[in-house]
């Protein structure tokens, strides 16, 4: 079966819509600076709360940032699609920690004043991909898939596997992180931060920025595209998961669970090894993850490494986002028959040598393949192919 | 699909007690969750940093695995509601005694919903396809529908449950919601998914369904019936938790009295239940002794406990 | 000195949560990452918290940290001589 993918939509520190996001990219322009309130280097959505929620005409106080930014994504992706009987649509969102921003604020003023807060129900990690549904009058299969940081390019397999099984005929897939004190304090915990921009891929890489974001990708079958006469921006052409089953938070040095992953996504496209024009990697910018992806890379490509780059140099590490919003990037990379790039970068790793493409490249970009590996293991590649 | 192997536990004695199903009586609400020695399945290194929802459901994992005769699974996959809450409550309460001084990192490293899909994994050193859904009372349907999907692309086993911990703040979320808590409860339930049953009797997973945002349960029943090509009148036994007035007419409207029992009240109130639903439906279909299933040997199950979601799991034997 | 080892040990297996270990079980010397004791690089980090949370003294950088981490004996040699430094 043939998956296209129709409609894209994205926020992100660097843009808030998918023409800001590319142009961002294109001008080698960040979204990553010093926050205020922390102090620490943080790829901030250039939108408050209020402003979300006034441009939705909703309810104060009651939606989380996560259901915020995921709704500002997932109505420019889902743009003029409508809802019938005879194309069955369904939602899979993805969330690491769900309605956080929200319940670590009530929380906190709970333990401190003893009151239990009735908004902790917008927590569940379920009721942000609800209130997107609800607001795109999706009905039926509602769901969200959470692997940590493999959560969104998951959701978007997750979409294409039901589409495969004959279950749904359109998918809107993706993902929503918010920057939440939780996260925040969680990796300052494990001191991998970088003090400044990170350098992904750099040997003098020094950790990661944490980002917040959205992003959403409609992915539809023949018959779909037949009845919504939506134009093909590309295909999901294979999709693989693997475990690492190494560590809870550390990669294996061989990168195991990221070759398995990247090789699984490969044969499931029925392409080879030399087909891959350029690589979106996970590439987080910590000594851990850049290493073990790049022996990933050796053991899959051989002396033939493709174009590569990370993008989370402009974003920062969006967690659960992060694979969506690296979908859509790749996406882009093949409207705009572009290799993506890495920023940041200057020493390559004393032990490959590899560089990462550190501009935009024009290119013959037939199949990029895009990377995402979280906590517990969770490794993840989707492969798009030029429609 | 053949169900290969089925494990639970709960706040009766399930574990590792097939036939279970006729000695179980109503749910005392001072009841409490049986734990069996974790230390016979998970050492001590490990088992220190686990909450309950991991330690069960790591327990229940081996115990589906010898059940079934198995080395590895070609996948793992977990629906949680809440996941690891007990560790999320614990980093919030770290984050505010440590006020802005040294943090501890471990029950933070622990908190992601997919730790206990991970945990199991890591134990197993596998390295096969691994997921967790968390979708409210839909997390265990769309992990049973993702198995599905996997046995039909061609994976031979695949271990999936669905596992919850109880927390004080998920009691007042229900509260919230208007849900009835009869009595919340936490608890784990794992099987072995295979695609082939070897020879041996047993029970069948027929079919998995997760409907969200829905109108009407009698829709949705009758389309995941028909689109089986089954009928009301073909199930012995309907396993049923609905908490609202119009649910409970609409099923009424579908089956006949005898065929409906409400498994809440022997499993209590947890997000995940259909998992013990299940694992009950299939103790009953393997013990046979129930005179509903006499004729009909197929058990719907019918997961209603949010008003707004249907889950659906059909058993035959 | 012999009583802050103890103490050492004893907040150790009460952070680490470490089971079916009592103070007497720990050697001075005895590694206490990977080999020995068996702990992993999360416990390093809550040995860091530990020092600085019950001690008073920080560990500054990944180096530091790999030779101080190294036994009770190399730990409480530590607190001893930052806490020295800082009167």
């Amino acid at each position: 079966m043939k998956i296209f993918v129709t409609g894209i939509g994205i926020v992100t520190a660097i843009g808030l819509d998918a023409e800001e996001n590319l142009n961002s990219l294109g001008s080698l322009t960040t979204g990553i600076s010093r926050s205020n309130s922390s102090g620490l280097m943080l790829g901030e959505v250039k939108l408050s709360n209020e402003e979300l929620m006034n441009k939705f005409q909703l309810p104060a106080e009651d939606y989380s940032r996560t259901s915020l930014l995921g709704l500002l994504a997932a109505t420019e992706a889902w743009a003029n699609n409508k809802i019938d009987k005879i194309i069955r649509t369904g939602i899979i969102s993805s969330t690491s920690v769900g309605g956080m921003d929200r319940t670590e604020k009530y929380y906190f003023d709970a333990r401190k004043n003893g009151i239990a807060n009735s908004s902790l129900m917008t927590h569940c990690n379920g009721r942000t991909t609800e209130r997107i549904a609800a607001r795109l009058g999706i009905s039926g299969y509602i769901g969200t898939v959470s692997t940590a940081c493999s959560s969104g390019a998951n959701a978007i397999m997750q979409g294409a596997r039901l589409m495969e099984g004959n279950k749904l005929d359109r998918v809107i897939a993706g993902g929503s992180e918010p920057l939440a004190d939780f996260d925040i304090k969680g990796f300052s915990s494990l001191g991998i931060y970088d003090n400044a921009i990170c350098k992904p891929f750099d040997d003098n890489r020094m950790g990661l920025n944490l980002g917040e974001g959205a992003a959403f990708l409609v992915l539809e079958n023949e018959y779909s595209i037949s009845i919504s006469n939506n134009k093909p921006i590309c295909m999901l052409a294979g999709w693989g998961n693997a475990t690492d089953a190494f560590h809870q938070t550390a990669s294996s040095p061989d990168g195991k669970g990221a070759a398995l992953a990247m090789t699984n996504a490969m044969v499931k496209s029925g392409i080879t090894v030399d087909k891959i024009d350029y690589v979106n990697a996970h590439g987080t910018g910590t000594g851990n993850n850049d290493l073990s992806e790049s022996m990933a890379f050796k053991s899959v490509f051989g002396n033939n490494l493709p174009a590569f780059s990370s993008t989370k140099g402009f974003t920062g590490h969006t967690l659960a986002a992060a694979g969506a919003i690296e979908a859509v990037y790749c996406v882009q990379a093949i409207q705009k028959q572009t290799v993506l790039p890495n920023l940041n970068f200057t020493t390559p790793m004393k032990e490959t040598g590899m560089k990462p493409a550190t501009g935009f490249q024009r290119a013959n970009i037939e199949f990029v393949l895009s990377n995402s590996f979280g906590f517990g293991g969770n490794c993840t590649s989707l492969i798009f192919q030029k429609a | 699909m053949y169900i290969s192997a089925a494990s639970t536990i709960s706040h009766h004695p399930t574990f590792r007690n097939k036939g279970f199903s006729s000695q179980l009586r109503e749910l005392d609400p001072a009841s409490e969750l049986i734990r069996p020695d974790y230390s016979d399945y998970i050492p001590a290194m490990e088992r220190r940093r686990m909450s309950d929802v991991q330690k069960m459901s790591i327990a229940c994992s081996l115990d589906c695995m010898q059940q079934a005769g198995i080395g590895q699974p070609d996948a793992i996959i977990v629906g949680t509601s809440m996941g690891c809450c007990v560790n999320i409550r614990s980093f919030l309460d770290k984050i505010l005694s440590a006020n802005g001084g040294p943090l501890s990192p471990t029950s933070f490293i622990v908190s992601t919903h997919n730790t206990v899909a991970g945990q199991i994994a890591l134990l197993l050193k596998n390295h096969g396809y691994n997921m967790t859904h968390t979708q409210n009372s839909l997390s265990f349907e769309q992990a049973l529908m993702d198995a599905m999907l996997g046995i039909k692309e061609g994976f031979q086993h695949v271990l999936v449950g669905g596992a919850d911990e109880e927390e004080q703040s998920l009691y007042n979320m229900r509260a919230k919601l208007n849900i009835e808590q009869l009595h919340p409860v936490s608890g784990a339930s794992f099987f072995i998914l295979s695609g082939d049953h070897g020879g041996s009797e047993g029970v069948n997973l027929l079919d998995a369904g997760s409907y969200g945002l829905i109108d009407s349960i009698t829709d949705c029943t009758e389309h995941f019936l028909l689109s089986g090509g089954q009928s009301a009148k073909d199930i012995g036994l309907v396993l049923y938790a609905v908490n609202d007035k119009k649910g409970m007419a609409e099923l009424n409207s579908i089956f006949r009295r005898e065929q409906l029992f409400d498994y809440q009240i022997v499993a209590g109130t947890s997000f995940t239940n259909s998992a013990f639903a299940m694992h009950y439906g299939i103790d009953m279909l393997l013990d046979g002794s129930n005179p509903g299933l006499r004729e009909h040997k197929k058990i719907l199950i019918c997961n209603n406990v949010i008003p707004e979601n249907l889950g659906l799991i059909l058993l035959a034997a | 000195m012999e009583d802050l080892k103890y103490e050492l040990k004893r907040q150790i297996i009460e952070e680490l949560k470490l089971e079916d270990i009592k103070p007497e079980d720990i050697q001075d010397d005895a590694p206490l990452i990977g080999d020995g004791l068996g702990l992993d690089s999360i416990d390093a980090l809550e040995l860091v918290v530990l020092l600085e949370k019950y001690h008073g003294v920080k560990i500054m950088d990944e180096e530091i940290g790999k030779k101080v981490l190294t036994s009770i004996n190399t730990m409480a040699d530590f607190i001893v001589e930052e806490k020295a430094k800082a009167t």
